[in-house]
């Protein structure tokens, strides 16, 4: 494989995320326009914002010129929260938010930081099998020096994004019925009283990513 | 762009297997591409009676989807000829190279490469893929699932022939599937992404929308001088690919069609290949108002005046959209037209769109004698993917 020299990094959680005590706080994305339904667009966005502007500066930066970096989602859940509103939604009969059309794939939200920071090379989006939360996955980066040695590209924007709460449910989506409702028990649905709660909407918690741009060395 | 490098191969296609609406097999797939004859129909599947659209082109009995690309798999390493091999076809080889010298240069063995919709069944479908093929013709398992949308199987195409290209591997297998299901189909119609009036009409005068298509299919892309030293069949050679993005929407195509441009220059630049000696083009061609148009315009960009004379058509208007295995159906398409020497029929035509100026595959079979052909896919995200066949 082909020698990678990382230009840029960025994370979420990032630094901000321990307080003095060095505890875990609880960091709110960015909202990003037009992905209400699920964390997962917000947490790619945001940690490729952080990795970009590490490199390039601000992402309004007056006559920066296009450049030809590719960007490549690896993410083996993938986006969760959406797929399981779109699921519930069509299960139920009812009409889908129009606005998961465009959500209920990966690509969309490249798109969207593609646009903002001129990225004009490959888009791409991966699913790697087994990937830890908060590191790259090797695949991911064997791919990036492909695509890189291959010659449609100068840099790639690699994110490996794991939305790690399954259970909550999508803010800004229709609700399933309760028959229809994926995932765990409601709270009075629970078998034994004293056993696990679930909290009825938990805030999304846990979203972990890391962004690398990377060259070849 | 490609790299000034000479390549260290040159990737061919050796077997092909494939599974769509319009039946089990390349040639009826052929046979309705080349006619014209749709395969879409009411959807029975699921409950899709509220919805606007309520038509796509379906299986008739779907297998499960990893059952079916599993299958089609068999059928693509049956044709190159891999169940030849000794010990390749049957159980794990603990020592997985393959016993023709076909092997790449450091012994790994051939990656599999699939291409699958993102939701909650990826990781499942994979599984059962993997289970079916691991440890035959020299396949370890999935390698890496591409969920890139409309050229997840593009790419994965596109970065199989690299890795022929620059020598990593001797072979390589690419295998996407697609059925649709009633989520996909709820937020396809809810984006308003479906024809209105149940016909997919790419470039037409009153196109509205898309409609979706069932797919599974598999190619086993090989180095040449591999193919021919085992005496496998080659179908095609990959003379170019280009991959690009848009830099412009989160879902819609930039309207001049500069990225897609990017991407159809790339691939004649790695093939040395001039525009001109360009005679079919199989687009991307979804039927929607803004990237057909899009579309014709990248075409305009790239071919110039060479495009009064260039016939076009999306075969898409036949088999219907199969999302992320799309990209990996029109090729098959695309290599049997340059096989069979027909060019596939852009369907679903109600008249003229003044904007595009396109030499549309109304009426079929039309004979062509083309070297080259391209086939085209662009998806969310402004991603864009060029793939250009050889004949052989």
């Amino acid at each position: 494989m082909s020698r990678l020299h990382i230009l840029a990094e960025g994370r979420w959680p990032g630094p901000e995320a321990l307080d003095d005590s060095g505890r875990a706080a609880a960091p709110a994305l960015p909202p990003l326009p037009g992905f209400a339904a699920s964390s997962f667009s917000p947490l790619v966005a945001e940690t490729a914002e952080r990795c970009l502007r590490a490199h390039f500066g601000p992402a309004d930066a007056p006559d920066r010129p296009p450049s030809r970096t590719a960007l490549l989602l690896a993410s083996g859940g993938g986006d969760r929260a959406t797929a399981r509103a779109i699921d519930a939604a069509a299960a139920s009969g009812r009409r889908v938010p129009p606005l998961l059309f465009f959500q209920s794939n990966p690509n969309a939200v490249l798109g969207l930081v593609a646009a903002r920071w001129k990225l004009t090379g490959p888009v791409v989006a991966v699913s790697p099998p087994g990937s830890v939360p908060g590191e790259v996955p090797p695949d991911a980066l064997e791919l990036a020096a492909l695509l890189l040695s291959d010659g449609d590209a100068d840099q790639v924007l690699v994110i490996a994004a794991e939305q790690a709460d399954e259970t909550a449910p999508p803010e800004g989506a229709e609700q399933p019925g309760p028959a229809a409702r994926p995932g765990p028990p409601r709270p009075d649905e629970q078998p034994h009283p004293g056993g696990r709660s679930w909290p009825a909407a938990p805030p999304p918690h846990g979203d972990t990513a890391v962004a690398l741009l990377v060259t070849l060395a | 762009m490609s790299a000034n490098v000479p390549p260290a191969a040159r990737p061919v296609i050796t077997g092909l297997g494939v599974l769509s609406a319009c039946g089990p097999g390349p040639g009826p797939l052929a046979a309705a591409v080349t006619h014209g004859r749709t395969g879409f129909t009411e959807v029975r599947r699921f409950d899709a009676t509220g919805r606007r659209t309520r038509r796509a082109a379906l299986l008739p009995d779907p297998l499960p989807l990893g059952v079916a690309v599993a299958g089609v798999i068999a059928d693509a390493c049956r044709q190159a000829g891999l169940d030849d091999v000794p010990g390749a076809s049957d159980h794990p080889d603990p020592h997985p190279v393959a016993q023709d010298g076909a092997a790449s240069p450091d012994g790994t063995p051939m990656p599999l490469l699939l291409a699958l919709h993102s939701d909650l069944r990826t990781t499942e479908v994979a599984a059962r893929v993997a289970e079916s093929v691991a440890g035959r013709w020299g396949v370890p398992g999935v390698t890496r699932v591409y969920t890139g949308a409309c050229v997840a199987a593009g790419t994965a195409v596109a970065d199989a022939a690299a890795l022929i290209a620059s020598g990593r591997h001797a072979r390589v297998l690419v295998a996407a599937g697609h059925l649709v299901e009633p989520g996909v189909f709820a937020a396809f119609d809810a984006g308003r992404a479906l024809a209105r009036d149940g016909e997919l009409r790419p470039f037409s005068a009153g196109r509205s929308g898309t409609l979706l298509g069932d797919a599974a299919v598999a190619v086993v892309v090989e180095a040449e001088q591999s193919a021919e030293r085992r005496g496998a069949p080659v179908l095609a050679r990959l003379a170019g690919w280009g991959r690009s993005g848009d830099a412009y929407h989160v879902c819609r195509p930039v309207p001049d069609g500069e990225g897609l441009a990017r991407a159809v220059g790339s691939a004649l630049a790695r093939a040395g290949v001039d525009p001109a000696e360009v005679g079919y083009v199989n687009a991307n061609g979804t039927g929607s108002p803004l990237a057909d148009r899009a579309e014709a315009l990248a075409l305009r960009r790239v071919f110039g005046r060479h495009l009064e004379q260039l016939p076009v058509s999306s075969s898409k208007s036949v088999h219907g959209h199969a999302l992320e295995a799309s990209a990996l159906l029109e090729l098959a398409v695309t290599v049997g037209a340059l096989r069979d020497g027909l060019l596939p029929v852009n369907a679903g035509w109600l008249g003229p769109d003044p904007d595009l100026g396109l030499d549309l595959v109304l009426d079929g079979p039309r004979e062509t004698a083309t070297r080259y052909a391209l086939s085209l896919n662009s998806a969310f995200g402004g991603a864009n993917t060029a793939l250009l066949v050889a004949a052989r």
